[in-house]
């Protein structure tokens, strides 16, 4: 927790302030969510149906502080670590593709590259993550993802390509085959968007260059050489 | 077992000691680091779960003296501070484990219980919940003696599920041990692997072991049910 806010210059205040909101806001939500997890077997049927739908709005507002945390605990220039690409990138490709499957999409990762990213692992992971998770996530049932590594004289590239286009959000809903409130729509699509800028603001941060093209299918990472 | 809490938020202290006490063990709360290790030094614990955010003396200095004195104690620390740096000081001063801020009640149980199970047995190779048996080292899965094939994921996933038979498991608890994901709310992954699981272990037998439970989660049921 700070101590002085106004030893610090502006922006890195702000960022102080909104931390500490953050870590302000996780005590009483703590104690919310336990209370109602320990109170679904103790209340009547009736009432379970109430405490089932506040749980899962209190996880929706606990997922969002999830990610505000995760986008201010990027710092660039800050990090001494560096994360082997291609490892990270297979083990995620490997978990990623059994949840594209549910939905008939193929992923696949091809090529190999010894880069590695100015990032701890773990921090490597989550930005991948989030940046396949929303190929997917967009991609048309029946499609293919590619993933392709390519080392140049400049560093490595990683593309990744989809077949098809983007599904529009009416589209993808009627996919889903059930009922989904335009609200839980409108929460899912601002998710995916913070997600994609954690993702993009980690990866520059650590010194690589993320091209997303808002509409068109894919991105590209360029990874420059480590000194 | 005997569990310390040392917690200074007096809601949170009382939903932890309300829900463990609940799974049949005996529960102390400490409201400040000043108690907390007094407590954990004074008196024979299995397990202390301990708040790293106390008043007075804070929560890494009384673990550093839990450490000095109690070498196999295992201590799991609750912070909102989720930063890897933090992460990583905790877990160097000794800690076990490390959950945060805001956490779900089941999470916490079901980490309790692996440090406890650590503590107190060696890990075993054989599970088996009523006439389902599983073989983690040859890898093999049967049900009243017929063998049941299958994949990967869905043997990491009824592995997880057996090793916490009778427990309520969050969808998050699931993506996150079993895909090794940071959970994202709007993936259907779980409920699509249950599916899958259910018709493999679940059909054509008279006793069902895999329930929903609204609004939580799943749980693999140790007394069974008729279907």
């Amino acid at each position: 927790m700070s101590a002085s806010v106004h030893s610090y210059p502006r922006p890195e205040r702000d960022q102080e302030l909104l931390g500490d909101l953050l870590h302000s806001l996780s005590q009483p939500l703590t104690s919310l969510r336990c209370n109602l997890e320990l109170s679904i077997d103790e209340v009547t049927e009736q009432q379970q149906q109430s405490v089932s739908a506040a749980l899962q709005q209190t996880e929706t507002v606990i997922g969002m502080i999830q990610l505000m945390r995760e986008y201010l605990d990027v710092e660039p220039g800050e990090v001494e670590h560096a994360a082997a690409l291609t490892p990270v990138l297979r083990s995620l490709g490997e978990n990623l593709s059994s949840i594209a499957a549910v939905r008939s999409i193929r992923l696949r990762v091809l090529g190999t590259s010894a880069a590695k990213v100015r990032v701890t692992e773990s921090r490597l992971r989550l930005a991948l993550q989030y940046l396949m998770l929303a190929l997917i996530d967009r991609q048309p049932a029946g499609s293919e993802i590619t993933l392709l590594l390519t080392e140049g004289a400049a560093g490595t590239v990683l593309r990744a390509q989809c077949d098809r286009s983007f599904l529009d959000p009416e589209s993808r809903s009627a996919e889903k085959g059930r009922d989904r409130p335009a609200q839980r729509d409108s929460v899912r699509a601002t998710m995916r968007r913070v997600r994609l800028a954690i993702a993009s603001r980690t990866l520059n941060a650590a010194g690589a260059a993320l091209s997303l093209d808002d509409g068109a299918p894919g991105f590209v990472l360029r990874i420059p050489h480590m000194d | 077992m005997r569990i310390l809490v040392v917690e200074d938020d007096a809601a949170l202290a009382s939903f932890l000691q309300k829900g463990l006490e609940a799974e049949h063990h005996v529960v102390d709360v400490a409201r400040d680091g000043e108690q907390g290790r007094s407590m954990a030094l004074g008196i024979d614990y299995d397990l202390v779960v301990l708040d790293l955010n106390l008043p007075g003396v804070d929560g890494l200095s009384v673990l550093r003296s839990v450490r000095q004195r109690k070498v196999y104690l295992p201590v799991m620390i609750l912070t909102a501070r989720g930063r890897v740096e933090d992460r990583v000081q905790c877990l160097d001063s000794g800690a076990d484990d490390y959950l945060m801020k805001p956490f779900s009640f089941l999470e916490l149980s079901a980490r309790a219980r692996a440090l406890l199970r650590r503590s107190h047995s060696p890990s075993e190779s054989l599970l088996r919940v009523r006439d389902l048996n599983m073989n983690r080292v040859e890898r093999k899965v049967e049900r009243a003696g017929r063998p049941i094939e299958l994949t990967t994921k869905e043997f990491a996933l009824l592995e997880y599920m057996m090793r916490n038979a009778g427990r309520r498991l969050t969808r998050a608890m699931i993506i996150e041990h079993v895909w090794n994901l940071t959970f994202d709310s709007t993936t259907n992954v779980v409920d699509v692997y249950i599916n899958y699981l259910r018709r493999k272990v679940d059909d054509g037998f008279p006793t069902t072991l895999i329930h929903t439970v609204r609004g939580v989660g799943y749980q693999l049921s140790a007394d069974g049910a008729v279907a």
